[in-house]
């Protein structure tokens, strides 16, 4: 099998350690960089994060890795998987402070949970809650249908009008927890913190 | 459904770790100790999350804790609160850098310009990064006093109202501490959640007084309560936290389930 050489898109919001750690666990040691350059160079890209949506956009359109990630993906066809906020900057907008246009990689936009949908439950999302995955699903593959998974968001995307495979979370609503299509993975769950749930899935991601 | 949490405490105190009753200390090995003795690698198959705290009573030294952090969690793939003496944004981001993805603020939040640096926090890292910790403990009125800096200082108010102006934060959860049953082995203090106002509605982690799995099924049961959390090194370290998760999932806790038998031997081959 070809060596595949996976980066960790690091714009200075997220849990990097944690990410680079789960991949060093399951025997791959990935870059870990910023530079345009290097995002170029990557067969697969990690995009992770957490915070602000708004502050991650700017970020990444500043740096010029919104451009280069674009490059890769929708120019290069090159892998990458979107994990928590990075799932979400993969969206068509996010909706914190107004209206920030995303990556637009996946066509669905990112939301608070509303009062509506989630009643008296509280908000943020916290803990590990039950995804169910499709049998078709590659990155759930070997894991049972319904499996636990650490969740930690205030913000969600919803599965309407998606043509790829979604697997859903309910938190008063079934929003989307999980997505893949052609070479565009994401989670909203944090792999790196789902136990051996999370190293299945991480591992499944690297074997396509 | 969203489970509820099994959380262990590690307690840090200048380069050991600690057993704690009533906010006094007991040294109880190093790093390389806890290893060699409770391999954490191992035990974190067994909890939902971990938080580790630097309760150093003299002078913190934030880069050795921050080498210990990552020598501890490497390993650990559950989510791993930190705190203890984050005084500004680029502490917690240091913190953050070494492998935290939650940071737990105490002292900070009762003092004067709390909010200004909570909103700094809120607005640099995201809500969902803060815990918001609070350490009780009865007076002699019975009701509850917030006790600061490593429980050495007491506070003004009654508890209830610190709680209320919580509510107001911008932080991800609440862990709430009885400095009357810590390390005790008696159990939770239950009493403390009805102080809770109900214009707090954040997840809530209880600790302080868990000795035994039927500790943990008590607070689990409650409604108001997502999350328990134990310090106690002792008691449950080795096969403990296993057996005592097996115990809760068995009697009906809805915790997480996942198969830590499949990495066992660490596969590193990805063929």
């Amino acid at each position: 099998m070809a060596v595949t050489k996976v980066l960790v898109v690091d714009y200075g919001m997220g849990n990097i350690c944690s990410v680079v750690n789960a991949f060093r666990y399951l025997g791959v040691d990935p870059v870990v960089s910023h530079e345009s350059h290097e995002i170029s160079k990557a067969d697969s890209l990690i995009l992770p994060g957490v915070g602000s949506f708004f502050k991650a956009m700017k970020t990444l359109r500043d740096t010029g890795i919104e451009q280069a990630i674009l490059e890769s993906v929708i120019g290069k066809g090159r892998k990458i998987l979107g994990i928590c906020l990075g799932m979400q900057l993969l969206g068509s907008h996010g909706c914190e402070d107004g209206d920030i246009p995303g990556l637009g990689i996946i066509p669905s936009q990112v939301q608070r949970f509303t009062p509506l949908e989630v009643g008296p439950k509280k908000v943020p999302h916290i803990g590990f809650n039950e995804v169910l995955s499709r049998q078709d699903s590659l990155l759930f593959y070997g894991l049972p249908r319904t499996s636990d998974f650490y969740f930690v968001h205030s913000y969600r995307m919803l599965a309407d009008n998606l043509h790829g495979k979604a697997a859903i979370c309910n938190y008063g609503v079934d929003f989307l927890a999980a997505y893949e299509v052609d070479n565009v993975y994401a989670t909203q769950f944090h792999p790196e913190k789902s136990q051996t749930n999370g190293l299945i899935l991480i591992r499944n991601f690297l074997r396509q | 459904m969203l489970k509820k949490r099994l959380i262990f405490i590690l307690l840090y105190n200048d380069g050991y770790f600690m057993l704690s009753r009533n906010f006094r200390l007991q040294k109880v090995g190093d790093l390389r100790w806890l290893k060699i003795n409770y391999n954490f690698s191992y035990i974190s198959f067994s909890i939902d999350e971990l938080i580790v705290l630097d309760i150093t009573r003299g002078q913190r030294d934030k880069k050795i804790f921050c080498e210990h952090l990552k020598m501890l969690i490497d390993g650990c793939f559950v989510p791993i609160s930190v705190g203890g003496g984050i005084r500004s944004v680029s502490d917690a981001r240091l913190l953050l850098r070494s492998g935290a993805d939650k940071i737990v603020i105490n002292t900070p939040l009762y003092e004067n310009e709390s909010s200004h640096f909570v909103h700094e926090l809120a607005s640099e890292f995201g809500q969902q990064c803060i815990v918001a910790a609070m350490d009780l403990k009865q007076s002699a009125t019975t009701n509850y006093q917030v006790w600061v800096e490593n429980g050495m200082r007491c506070l003004e108010n009654d508890a209830f109202e610190y709680l209320k102006e919580l509510s107001e934060y911008p932080v991800g959860e609440i862990l709430i501490n009885s400095i009357d049953r810590d390390g005790t082995g008696q159990g939770l203090d239950m009493k403390i959640l009805n102080i809770i106002p109900e214009s707090l509605s954040k997840p809530v982690i209880i600790a302080g007084g868990v000795g035994y799995a039927k500790h943990l099924h008590e607070g689990l049961l409650d409604s108001r309560v997502d999350a328990v959390a134990t310090a106690h090194l002792f008691n449950f370290v080795g096969n403990g936290l296993r057996k005592a998760r097996e115990s809760l999932v068995s009697s009906g806790i809805a915790l997480s389930r996942w198969d830590p038998s499949v990495f066992e031997s660490n596969i590193s081959s990805i063929d």
